[in-house]
This record gives C-alpha cells, structure tokens and sequence, in this order.
C-alpha cells in the first residue's frame, strides 16, 4: 500500500538527498532567500573616467533540483539576482543610480570526495543586466551593461560541528567562459543608436580575452530551531573590455540566507496528504 | 609539465595587458589640467577641423598650472584653455561656476527684440500656448506666427495640429527661432517632420570611434521624415539669428530642405556637434562637441547656416515697433 510521504519544510536540509526506504520517493526543490548589503564600486568610461563608488541592497532566489529520483549526481539550478544602489564620484560632485538584475541556469555535478566534503562542478548559463544612471551627463547620461555567458561554476561544501551543532561550510565561485556584450563607442550617443539606429559595432564577442571576472560566496549554514539560515559574504569582480573602454565592477557584500525545501503538489496526480492544506484555495 | 607552466604563465601575463584601465590623473591642479586636455585631445571632434593645435596648447597651459593656485583661479585658466575651441558646447562645470563659450553670439547684432515680439502687433497679450508652441495670427489674420523660445520645452503633434488648425485660413507661416538657443533633438525633428511631403535625407552625424583627432565612424544618413498626421502645404519661413543653436540649427538644416520653406533674418550661430560629457578627478564636469554633424552636402554646420534672405533687425524699425525681420518675412508669404 502506497502513502504519500512528501513533507515540506524548512526544517530539511538544503539539499535533496535520496531516501533510502522502499518507499515512494519524490524530489525536493532546495531553494534560499537571500539579503545582501552590497559595497560595490564601478569603473563606466562611457559615463565616467572616475571611480565611482557607493552601496546598494541586493536580493537573491536559487533553487536546486536534481534531475530525477534515480539520478541523484545531476542537478539542475536557477539563480534570480536583484541589486540596486547609489554610487558616487570621489570628490562626491555626482552621483549614479544602479539597478541590476541576472538570471542564470545551470547544471552541476555533484561528487563526495571525502566523507564531510561535497564539491559540485557544472556550468551556468546567465544574462546580465544593469541600469547605470548619471543625472548630470548630457546625452550619455545612461550606460547599460548587458551581456549573456556560459560561466564555469563550482561549489564545495565542508561539514563541521561548531557549538555542539552540525554546520555546513559552503564555498561557490562562478567565471565567465564565453558570451557576447553590449558596449558602444565612447562617443556614440544613444540619440545616435536608438533614436537613429546605429548600431554597428555595439555587440560584440565575449571570453577570456575581453571579460574576465569571478563571483565567489562563502557561507556558513546554520540550522536555527526549525529553519536553516546561511550568512556569509559574497564578492564579484568583473572586468571587460571592448571599442577602447576598460569597464569594472567590484561588489563585496554581507548575506543573509534562509533556506528550505519544498516539492509541488499542485497539478500533480498524486495529491498532498489531506493534512497538508493550501491556501490556494 | 615545465612546458605547460610556461604556457599558463605566458597567459596569465597576456590577458590582463589586453585590459588596461585607463589612467586617472590624481586629484591635483596639475591632474586635472592633464585630464581635462586628455578628455579634448581623445573625445572632442572639431580639432582637426578648426585646425586647432592642441599639443600647443598643452604646452602654453601647463606652463601657467600651479598647485598654489586656488579653485577659482585654476577653473579661470581651464576656462581660458577651453576658450580656445570656440564652441558654445564646451563647458566645465563646478559648484561654484560654469566655463562658457559665448561669442558665436555676443559678437554678432542680436537681431531680435523680446518686447517687440510680444507688442500688439506681433503676439499681443491674448496669444495661445500650447506646450512650448506661443502662436497667434499676425498681419490682421493672414500670417500665423509661431514663437518657439527652446526646443527643451515639449511639445506634440496634438499641439502642432492645434496651431495648424487656428491658422487654417492664414496664407503662411513664420516659425520663429531666433533666440533659440537650442534643447531636444527629438523636438527638432519634430516640427520639421510637418513640413515634409516624403521621407528626406537632411544630414549626417558622425561619432568618435577612437583616440585619434580623424578617428570617425562612417557618416550616417539623419532624415527627417514626412509626418503622418500633418503635413502643412503652405508657404512657411523661418527666422534664425546668431542665437539659434545647437538642436535649433539642427532645425535650420533639416527646414532648409523642406518644400515650402525659406530662412530668413541672420545666420545661425552654430552648434553642430552634439554634445556628451565627461569629467575630471575633481568632480567639475566637462561637456563638449562628440559627434560632428553635417547637412544633406556633407558641409560642417558647426559655424552656423546661412539663412536664404538675409535680413538685420533696423534700429529705426524698432524704434517705431516693428520687427523687420517678421515683416520681411510677411512679404515673403504674400
């Protein structure tokens, strides 16, 4: 006789491992919410030969997947990543509003080296974009980076005991491999490219030659009662170049996770248990 | 393996030197006059054309910079510096001052009376505005007369149409633009657009596209389409002066192709590069002409447009009331 046993909550552990019973197994979708206050620092020659400097507040959704129950090496993941902020000019004369966001798409495969160490190694698939607003420039007051990537990833997570709890010590980096970028002329004004559509020579081929940039995070996982929290800090630094510009973004941020798992019932054959109950009613 | 690590060495050594960050000059007199040249000599478009020696430059500046002086006195050499350029676009921006450029005008007859415009004859008291548009029929009823004092100031079709259909008995129309000293592009093309029949090439525009003084992209076509909601038939002039600048001889230069159209009163006072900026490690920021723009012969209009007629404002007229320049243009139209 067959029983449901799908229980969600954010009690689990952030990663879906196999049940060993023989019983009915289902996959669990690890996800997180993260807050992050971000110290970022911009270099945009097409706005700016300055260094601009200031801070913003971020947010970001990931969840994880493995691909079936009987494949537990495989997963698949999706990243959303929110950022926006205010920076500054070093003498503090203006100032440039930012707002960015990227989603990304990957696959990692997942290997147990050592007993108390995960590492995952796969690829991620991203498009990036950010807004970059300097009120005071007369027809180049905006700048946009935009670029898609296939990026390298991988992650290590280590388990210790500290304070009498188990904790996971988790380390995740992604590189850019290749893509292509938006990045005009530094004397082409957008008048000229959207409002007369010139656009030669705005997009161009990415890889290690002209960008090249690393996104790391380092996080403690705690469980806390019935949750499960990360904080750690993260750093990106990315550079690219293309038409003579040098663009950088430097971005050091404090993170606070909290993580849970969940499976969906809705739209399923098999219903959730009658003690589960929704509230999309 | 003493193979690979050469290659790997080799790599990690090549591919930082393709991305060079430029170089920010420190935060000094000397940083900043070294800056702000550098910004001019990669970025501004018209060296070459005014044959204008900036490496002399450098030298004959750098020679007055000194770290004794102050904020106001160092921004007077910059502005000095910049003067030489003679381009009304150019300017250097601090808290306490703006660098100016001033003589494609202030050397010239100003040919335009702000109270006569809006004596009883011209405007009069009971004009209609219509977002930037001031208009009113002249010349007892048969001439429409609009008055644009900035094409900063918006304005659409709805309010196009609007003075097209009050002067829908009138004979002509005199757009006005002396004094005008320039704002939107997009507002420009515009108004233009209605007195086009068909789709025309009224310029080019050029833009930077590396650090040399001739380093310039391909000329682009700039048109000036015919609009699908207006399309004004009758005679129509424009008046210019000195004071007609930047997006405003953009507007010249697209109506000096325009069926029905002639340009009268003075030349334009220029302004043909459109403008970008940029700033110095001292936060001032610096404006100046990127992206030459030329008319429908590939001709610099950086210098200003010669009208079709031209016609001074008469001190003797003005003394009496009357515009010369609207009158001659009333003329025109009967």
């Amino acid at each position: 006789m067959k029983k449901y046993i799908i229980y969600i909550l954010s009690i689990l552990s952030s990663y879906a491992t196999a049940q060993t019973t023989n019983e009915q197994k289902y996959l669990l979708t690890s996800a997180s919410n993260t807050l992050g206050y971000s110290i970022i620092d911009f270099i945009d020659p097409y706005l700016s030969p300055l260094t601009y400097s200031g801070s913003g507040i971020g947010y970001d959704f990931q969840s994880q997947r493995f691909l079936s129950v009987e494949n537990t090496r495989i997963s698949k993941f999706q990243k959303l990543s929110l950022l926006a902020g205010k920076a500054f000019n070093p003498p503090h004369t203006a100032s440039m509003s930012f707002f960015g966001t990227n989603y990304g798409w990957g696959v990692r495969y997942h290997l147990k080296p050592m007993s108390k160490l995960r590492v995952q190694l796969g690829g991620l698939w991203d498009i990036d974009f950010m807004f970059k607003y300097l009120a005071r420039n007369v027809n180049n007051p905006v700048n946009v980076d935009l670029g898609t990537n296939l990026n390298a990833f991988g992650s290590a997570t280590y388990d210790i005991l500290l304070f009498r709890k188990e904790m996971k010590l988790k380390l995740d980096m992604k590189s850019p491999v290749l893509g292509c970028m938006f990045v005009p002329y530094s004397g082409a004004s957008y008048y000229e490219m959207f409002g007369l559509g010139n656009l030669d020579n705005i997009v161009h081929f990415s890889s290690l030659h002209n960008k090249r940039g690393l996104d790391a995070n380092l996080m403690l996982e705690i469980p806390l009662r019935r949750s499960l929290w990360r904080v750690g800090l993260g750093y990106e630094t990315m550079k690219w170049s293309a038409n003579d510009l040098v663009f950088k973004r430097n971005n050091l941020s404090i993170k606070v996770a909290s993580v849970f798992d969940f499976a969906i019932f809705a739209g399923r054959k098999k219903r959730a248990p009658s003690n589960f109950i929704s509230p999309n009613e | 393996m003493r193979k690979y690590s050469q290659i790997i060495l080799f790599v990690a050594f090549l591919l930082p030197s393709c991305m060079n960050e430029p170089i920010v000059e420190p935060n000094t007199n000397m940083g900043n006059f070294e800056s702000l040249w550098r910004i001019i000599d990669t970025k501004y478009c018209y060296l070459d054309y005014k044959k204008i020696n900036w490496d002399s430059i450098h030298t004959a500046y750098k020679a007055k910079v000194t770290e004794k002086a102050d904020a106001t006195a160092f921004f007077d050499l910059m502005g000095t510096m910049l003067g030489e350029l003679k381009d009304g676009h150019v300017n250097l921006y601090s808290d306490f001052d703006r660098t100016r450029y001033w003589k494609w005008y202030t050397d010239y007859p100003s040919n335009f009376n702000l109270d006569l415009i809006r004596s009883a004859r011209y405007l009069g008291d009971n004009y209609k505005i219509a977002n930037g548009l001031s208009y009113q029929k002249i010349d007892k009823g048969r001439v429409g007369y609009i008055y644009l004092g900035s094409f900063s100031y918006g304005f659409n079709d709805a309010n196009i149409v609007s003075a097209m259909t009050y002067f829908k008995d009138c004979k002509g129309l005199i757009i006005d633009v002396r004094d005008n000293s320039g704002g939107s592009l997009d507002y420009s093309k515009q108004l233009a657009s209605c007195f086009f029949k068909e789709d025309k090439v009224t310029g080019y525009i050029k833009h930077k596209i590396g650090n040399g003084h001739t380093d310039f992209s391909k000329a682009l076509e700039v048109k000036t389409p015919a609009n699908k909601n207006i399309q004004y038939q009758r005679p129509v002039v424009v008046l210019t002066n000195r004071m007609s600048y930047s997006a405003t001889n953009d507007f010249v230069n697209r109506m000096k192709q325009a069926p029905n159209a002639l340009i009268v009163g003075d030349k334009t006072g220029g302004g043909g590069g459109l403008p970008l900026s940029s700033e110095i490690p001292n936060g001032w920021m610096l404006r100046f002409s990127s992206s030459p723009m030329y008319d429908s012969n590939m001709q610099e209009i950086e210098w200003g447009i010669d009208p079709d007629v031209l016609v001074s404002l008469s001190p003797f007229d003005e003394g009496n009331g009357i515009d010369t320049i609207i009158e001659r243009a009333i003329k025109l139209i009967k």
